[in-house]
């Protein structure tokens, strides 16, 4: 097992979590040994493509998997076991200290009650106001997240609001009773390209004002940049690569963040690498082969990449990577060239000769 | 909101008007309507025998039977051309002159005022104890959805589904009333309290079935609504899982519950045609069964008119049900 790597104790420890679907054509290995910590007050990104396990690992840790999930790990929050707490019920813990913001704002508000309702219910639930109290304080929280006219809005219902508006609803919602943790879910994938940045940058402003701890996750490894003190990259269920946010984006020795990182359409893109989608599509989460679950896209993929799940290196809080023949070092490099050679690598990708390197 | 009512307003009085004239086609247009009204009574010469040309085979019974051919043309105005009938039949009908019944002279509307309050208390309290029944349960199976529970109400339900409602009646009789001597077995109407008290096992009989089938809808429908994100989130924020259901889930997994409390009223009055024969409750069920058999014509179609307007007039509350359900009814 790793050990943690600095002094003081993190809000959230997640270590080695699995999560499997049993469904009818075998069971979905959905998270695959996920670990890391986040720091009070600090941002954790989990970036990774459509069916990389981001929501079911948020939706692990806040306890909305279904049933037939079935979940092994340890998640402690600030000493104390998550899953424990959930099993006994505990009041006042989901809601008080750690929360979510869901992808959808369509669908994530009740379409039959009031929007100020919906919000006033966690702080009479919690603690404890009077419906009228209640009422007033969520006028006021519409007001925190930029609300225009929030008098009005907290007798509307959610079908009268925009995608960019029901989302600040859904943050208020999430605010309201000051958690701690807000673990963001692509809260901005479902609005408007000119909504997104305001979305990002208030949530960025309301986690500052509040000490609050965030993970933010997203497909979109450019939301990352300049709102995550760290970053783990997941792919397949696992963390592929995980570091500061300053090298990753600056230093990093995962094929797939590299790759990840020239998919993304930035104009002041730090690496000022061309705009290249990954080929080929996420794998299989069934009966995955006993390889590095990158390889059919890995344009450094060699015959030992296929012998084996390459581990994560190193220790929890330090710069880690699940890869055999890293970008930016001498082996990486040796694989490149060879698969260029050849054309082709390992697991059968075409290589062009010239193109793009490290 | 004025709108959408005004909306359904005016349909609710195109669609009695509808109600109204198939009921009078049913009656002048198919056939000839003395034969439909009176029957084989239409035969009679009445002219004849009142002329003394034709021979009055039983003389004190038919001349009686030419007054109930006389009071029927006269009751439908059947010496007017149709359109004027159909008018006049209509404002009869407005101002609660539903005619006189040919079997004992008492005016319909008087049969009616004096049945319709029995069966009313017994659909009533039906239809409070299938959903009294249903809400509970069908909450409780989706919560735990295909654990024991819920595969047990599964077979309990389509149990329930399949038992006829006399039998279903007769055993609930015979042990509650007969045997264990709970509750009344006979129809009591002493007091209003006696009387609801003794309609309890009519409004079981009818009720439970009826609670089977929206206890499968509702536990269907909360299943879907248990998966919607606005849940995830009610939990996220902490809301404890009962909480959530009623306050949350229950209200959006009312839909095929409503749809089919409005539809399932004419199944009801069926059941209770049934329900107040073997519980001797002298209702508008019992009452059509007699009217029937007698041949009573006025009675058969006030009473069938009756249950039709009030299925459409159910059936327009039904739709301000659903738009309080879900605001975005309103806005359509
Ligand atoms: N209840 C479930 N039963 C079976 N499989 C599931 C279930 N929930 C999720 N999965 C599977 O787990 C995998 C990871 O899903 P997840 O929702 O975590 O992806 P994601 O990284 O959030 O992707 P996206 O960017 O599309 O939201 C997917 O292959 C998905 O099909
Ligand atoms: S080089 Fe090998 S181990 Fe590294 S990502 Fe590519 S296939 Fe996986
Ligand atoms: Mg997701």
């Amino acid at each position: 097992m790793v050990e943690q790597a600095s002094a003081p104790a993190p809000l959230l420890s997640v270590r080695d979590l699995h999560v499997r679907f049993p469904t009818e054509r075998g069971a979905v290995n959905a998270v695959n040994g996920v670990s890391f910590d986040l720091y009070e007050g600090k941002t954790l990104a989990i970036v990774g493509e459509s069916g990389s396990g981001k929501s079911v690992t948020a939706k692990t840790l806040m306890n909305l998997l279904p049933r037939t999930a079935q979940v092994s790990g340890e998640v402690t929050y600030d000493g104390q076991d998550v899953r424990a707490l959930a099993a006994a019920g505990t009041k006042h813990f989901f809601g008080v200290q750690m929360t979510m913001v869901f992808q959808d704002p369509m669908t994530s508000l009740n379409p039959v009650k009031r929007v100020g309702e919906q919000i006033a219910e966690t702080l009479r639930y919690h603690l404890g106001r009077s419906r009228s109290e209640a009422l007033e304080e969520a006028e006021e929280l519409l007001e925190v997240v930029g609300m225009p006219e929030p008098a009005r809005r907290v007798s509307q219902y959610p079908h009268e609001l925009s995608g960019g508006l029901r989302q600040r609803v859904v943050i208020a919602m999430a605010l309201a009773c000051q958690p701690r943790l807000l673990i963001a879910d692509e809260p901005t994938t479902a609005v408007d390209v000119t909504v997104q940045k305001h979305l990002l940058d208030l949530l960025d402003r309301l986690r500052r004002d509040r000490g609050m701890s965030m993970i933010l996750i997203t497909h979109d490894l450019g939301v990352a940049h300049g709102r995550a003190d760290d970053v783990a990259v997941m792919y397949a269920g696992r963390v592929v690569e995980t570091a500061d946010a300053r090298t990753l984006f600056f230093d990093m020795r995962h094929p797939y963040t590299e790759a990840l990182l020239r998919s993304i359409p930035r104009i002041d893109d730090p690496v000022h690498h061309r705009l290249d989608p990954i080929p080929g599509r996420p794998p299989e989460l069934i009966d995955p082969p006993e390889a590095c679950a990158f390889a059919p896209r890995c344009i450094y993929a060699q015959g030992d990449c296929l012998g084996g799940v390459p581990e994560l290196s190193g220790l929890v809080g330090l710069h880690r990577f699940a890869c055999l023949h890293p970008t930016g070092t001498e082996r990486g490099m040796a694989a490149m060239s060879a698969n260029r050679a050849a054309g082709v690598t390992a697991a059968g990708l075409p290589v062009a000769d010239s193109g793009g390197g490290g | 909101m004025a709108r959408f009512v005004l909306r359904r307003v005016v349909l609710l009085f195109a669609v009695l008007f509808a109600v109204t004239f198939l009921g009078f086609a049913a009656m002048n247009l198919l056939g000839d309507p003395l034969v439909n009204v009176v029957g084989v009574l239409a035969e009679l010469d009445c002219e004849g025998i009142e002329a003394g040309t034709v021979e009055d085979t039983t003389v004190d019974a038919a001349s009686r039977d030419c007054d109930t051919v006389a009071a029927a043309k006269a009751q439908y105005h059947l010496d007017r051309p149709v359109p004027i009938r159909y008018v006049l039949w209509l404002s009869d009908m407005a101002t609660g002159d539903f005619g006189t019944s040919f079997q004992n002279d008492q005016p319909v509307s008087e049969v009616i005022r004096e049945k319709l309050p029995e069966t009313l208390i017994l659909l009533t309290m039906a239809q409070i104890v299938s959903l009294g029944v249903a809400v509970p349960w069908g909450v409780i199976a989706a919560y735990r959805a295909n654990r024991a529970f819920d595969r047990g109400s599964t077979v309990a339900s389509f149990g329930l589904l399949s038992v006829p409602n006399f039998a279903l009646g007769v055993v609930l009789l015979y042990l509650l009333a007969l045997r264990w001597q709970i509750f009344p077995s006979a129809y009591e109407s002493g007091s209003f309290g006696g009387l609801v008290f003794s309609l309890v096992l009519p409004a079981v009989t009818l009720g439970l079935p009826l609670a089977a089938s929206y206890q499968r809808l509702l536990r269907t429908d909360l299943i879907t609504t248990l998966q919607e994100d606005f849940v995830h989130m009610a939990r996220a924020k902490g809301l404890p899982p009962m909480r959530i259901m009623f306050r949350h889930a229950l209200r959006p997994s009312m839909f095929s519950v409503v749809t089919v409390f409005g539809v399932s009223t004419g199944a009801l009055i069926g059941g209770s045609l049934v329900v107040e024969q073997i519980f001797g409750i002298p209702g508008i069920g019992r009452e059509i069964v007699t009217a029937v058999v007698r041949d009573d014509f006025p009675v058969v179609l006030a009473i069938v008119m009756l249950v039709a307007v009030t299925f459409v007039v159910l059936n327009f509350l039904v739709d301000l049900l659903y738009s309080w359900l879900d605001p975005r009814v309103r806005a359509r």
